[in-house]
């Protein structure tokens, strides 16, 4: 007999929903954390889009540790100087069903596997999987761990062990590596009072901000983001790292220098730098996703390159979630079978294919590769801001110019011949759907 | 025979005595981690048995899951308001001990605490005590006695000699905990802890307060403005009648030092 049913490695939100799934289905649940304690170790943004819950957690959103409900979404384009900003609000998203919330990791990522918990998954901490154990016939059938006497069997395993999975590298079902198919997201929380906060991002209560940025990156292609929390603020940048490393930048300079862009250092003046962290995002979506399945083996998460990272959409933890849950629903199917075959196990992907986790990255396949490119981040910026400010500035005694006047002299001064910009918009509407 | 390991949880994400304490921000201290090494070295030559004891809140169970985790064979809370007096804390542990071979501590706690609870405890076992030892050699032979380093103030060491029933306390640096294995991770998180409720009273202890040197009357400064006033307190360049020369016999210029201690105030 096997230690235990299902092993699930890492306790991020993939790794956690994977187990309550599986528990909640009966069987013994094993979840593996290297950190001290779920989430300690992980950073994102800010914005959780948790409604994929309402399934597996019924009124999550009563004892979630939530920070802020986000009532405002602002896409921003920054030139040197100017700043387009696009700003919607719905106060009606700041009640349930809800829609987006600022959530601290190691809070939110902690409840979550606390739910595991609850629902009989044992949780065992500050231990990292090293590698996987196979049976004679090469399947997996466990992992091996960094604690003395550590190796553990199970039927199934589940990878849920984030962005640069060893595991599914391990099993050989990643291609191979391409620096171009990440980013390095690195943020700073700044401690401002809440008062301030509210003032200054037109809020109240527990409403909150999340502002999306297209430039500001010093040059690197990329983007930036603010969000809000109760009395913090996170403020950071997602750089290409091929273009990184290759204009040897460095990100906390970049960072620096978002906060002094005119539009955004009202926002930040006086924050107090509270904490400074770095990851990696699998940023190429379905053009870097590796295979899922293997005998015995699920991949879920950052570790299937599950994140979304499409321009005004930077979502990673709803496809963890859901995709963690599908591969905890189908491992303990496949377990009721009697069978943990690459075969049987595949009702996973099946899963993901009719969902919105491969729906959406299917929709969106261009979309990462279009945002970071170089024109896309060199010269609209500047195409934009400048008719935006053209539009709006008044030269009398000189009448206003004819918009299309305007946005032809503006492409030219940007450097976009006609034609590039005519496909830029057709790719761009057609990926948008 | 017990082998007796005390540690103290501590949790710095607020209160307490909170129902459900925030394990995310608790533990134990090296200190208490290295007492706990010690106990477990001794036990394994032997067949002692390693009680784990911790005084405090339901989530203070948590070291006490870990220290069985890690080859503890028993763990024992004393259910009690932190905040008790380090006497009656120690009265409870020893209450749950039943005549120990020896009792592990650590030198310090993670929240600096007085560090007096080892110390209470040799006083109501009525046994030995070597506290903060900084190095150890264990013999073979686990009933034998054993060397240890003790620290004294002001940078100085003391050689000692263990044998019989003692309370030893020593520092985080002595010895490394050890890493407990995946099996016993998993099964100590479903042990039995034992939880008694805390009983009785502070002991009787001398009351000792830490010397102050009596005040000294200084006169008012002298000077018709503010600022000569000012100058008059702080100037150094003039004389303010402590700086001399003497040259004398080394006795005489102790007893000379002495009487200068005792009219600027120092000394009684
Ligand atoms: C800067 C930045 C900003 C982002 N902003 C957002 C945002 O605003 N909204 C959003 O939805 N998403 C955002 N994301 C993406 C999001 O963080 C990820 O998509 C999400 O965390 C993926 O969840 P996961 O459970 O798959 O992996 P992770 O959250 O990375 O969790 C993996 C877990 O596995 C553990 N682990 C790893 N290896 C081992 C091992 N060998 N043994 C044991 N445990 C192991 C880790 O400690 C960790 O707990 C952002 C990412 C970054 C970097």
């Amino acid at each position: 007999m096997t230690d235990a049913d299902i092993i699930v490695v890492g306790a991020g939100p993939a790794g956690s929903c994977a187990a309550i799934a599986a528990a909640r289905s009966g069987k013994r649940v094993v979840l593996i954390e290297r950190g001290p304690f779920p989430g300690s170790k992980n950073m994102y943004g800010g914005v959780i889009y948790p409604r994929i819950l309402d399934e597996l957690i019924p009124h999550w959103f009563e004892t979630a540790p939530i920070q802020r409900w986000v009532v405002r979404r602002s896409t921003m384009v920054l030139s040197d100087t100017g700043a387009l900003n696009i700003d919607y609000r719905s106060n009606a998203w700041g009640q349930a069903p809800y829609n987006g919330a600022t959530a601290y990791r190691p809070d939110f990522d902690n409840w979550l596997a606390q739910q595991a918990v609850a629902a009989g998954a044992d949780l065992i901490c500050s231990t990292t999987v090293t590698g996987l154990l196979r049976d004679d016939q090469g399947r997996v059938c466990g992992v091996s761990t960094d604690r003395p006497d550590g190796d553990l069997t199970a039927s199934v395993v589940i990878a849920c062990d984030g962005v640069n999975s060893f595991l599914a590298k391990q099993a050989g079902l990643y291609p191979t590596a391409d620096a171009d198919n990440y980013t390095l997201g690195v943020k700073e929380t700044l401690s401002l009072s809440k008062h301030i906060i509210d003032e200054r991002f037109g809020v109240r209560d527990n409403q909150g901000v999340d502002i999306e940025i297209l430039g500001g990156t010093s040059g690197v292609n990329g983007g930036g983001f603010i969000y809000t929390n109760l009395d913090t603020i996170a403020v950071g940048v997602v750089l290409k790292l091929s273009k990184l490393s290759a204009q040897k930048k460095r990100p906390e300079d970049i960072i620096a220098e978002l906060k002094r862009h005119p539009a955004i250092a009202p926002l930040v003046e006086g924050g107090q730098v509270v904490e400074y962290s770095a990851h990696l995002i699998p940023e190429a979506g379905l053009e870097m996703m590796p295979k899922m399945v293997a005998d015995g083996l699920l991949i879920a998460g950052d570790a299937a390159a599950l994140c979304l990272a499409a321009g005004i959409w930077l979502e990673g933890v709803n496809f963890a979630m859901a995709s963690g849950m599908y591969a905890g629903q189908s491992a303990s199917a496949a377990i009721n079978a009697n069978n943990v075959s690459a075969n049987s196990l595949k009702s996973y992907t099946d899963r993901l294919n009719k969902t919105f986790v491969l729906q959406d990255h299917k929709k969106l396949r261009k979309i990462p590769h279009l945002v970071l490119s170089d024109r896309i981040q060199h010269k609209y910026p500047a195409f934009v801001t400048g008719v935006v400010e053209r539009m709006f500035r008044v030269d009398n005694p000189t009448p206003k110019p004819g918009v299309r006047r305007i946005v032809s002299q503006e492409r030219k001064k940007a450097g976009i011949k006609l034609s590039e910009l005519v496909r830029d918009a057709l790719t761009g509407l057609k990926g948008f759907g | 025979m017990t082998i007796a390991v005390c540690i103290k949880w501590v949790n710095y994400s607020g209160p307490v005595e909170s129902d459900t304490p925030d394990e995310r921000f608790a533990g134990f201290s090296f200190a208490d981690q290295a007492a706990l090494e010690w106990a477990l070295r001794i036990a394994e030559n032997s067949s002692d048995e390693v009680l784990v004891l911790t005084a405090g809140p339901v989530g203070a169970e948590a070291v006490l899951r870990d220290a069985l985790s890690r080859g503890a064979h028993r763990a024992v809370r004393i259910d009690i308001d932190l905040t008790s007096d380090s006497s009656v804390i120690a009265r409870n542990l020893v209450g749950a001990m039943s005549q120990p071979r020896m009792v592990w501590c650590g030198d310090y706690s993670n929240d600096r605490g007085s560090g007096s609870v080892p110390s209470f405890i040799a006083a109501d076992l009525n046994i030995d005590q070597a506290l903060g030892l900084v190095a150890l050699e264990l013999p073979e032979n686990a009933n034998a006695s054993f060397a240890a380093v003790r620290r004294l103030d002001g940078g100085r060491r003391e050689q000692l000699l263990i044998s019989g029933s003692a309370v030893l306390s020593v520092e985080g640096s002595t010895v490394r905990l050890r890493r407990a294995s995946l099996k016993n991770t998993m099964s100590a998180s479903k042990q039995e802890i034992q939880v008694i409720t805390a009983t009785g009273g502070r002991m009787d202890t001398p009351a000792l307060r830490p010397y102050r040197p009596r005040p000294r009357v200084t006169l008012a400064p002298i000077g018709l403005t503010a600022l000569e006033r000012v100058k008059h307190i702080t100037d150094t360049s003039s004389s303010k009648g402590h700086g001399e020369t003497v040259h004398a016999e080394p006795s005489a210029a102790a007893t000379l030092i002495l009487e200068s201690l005792r009219k600027w105030g120092y000394l009684p």
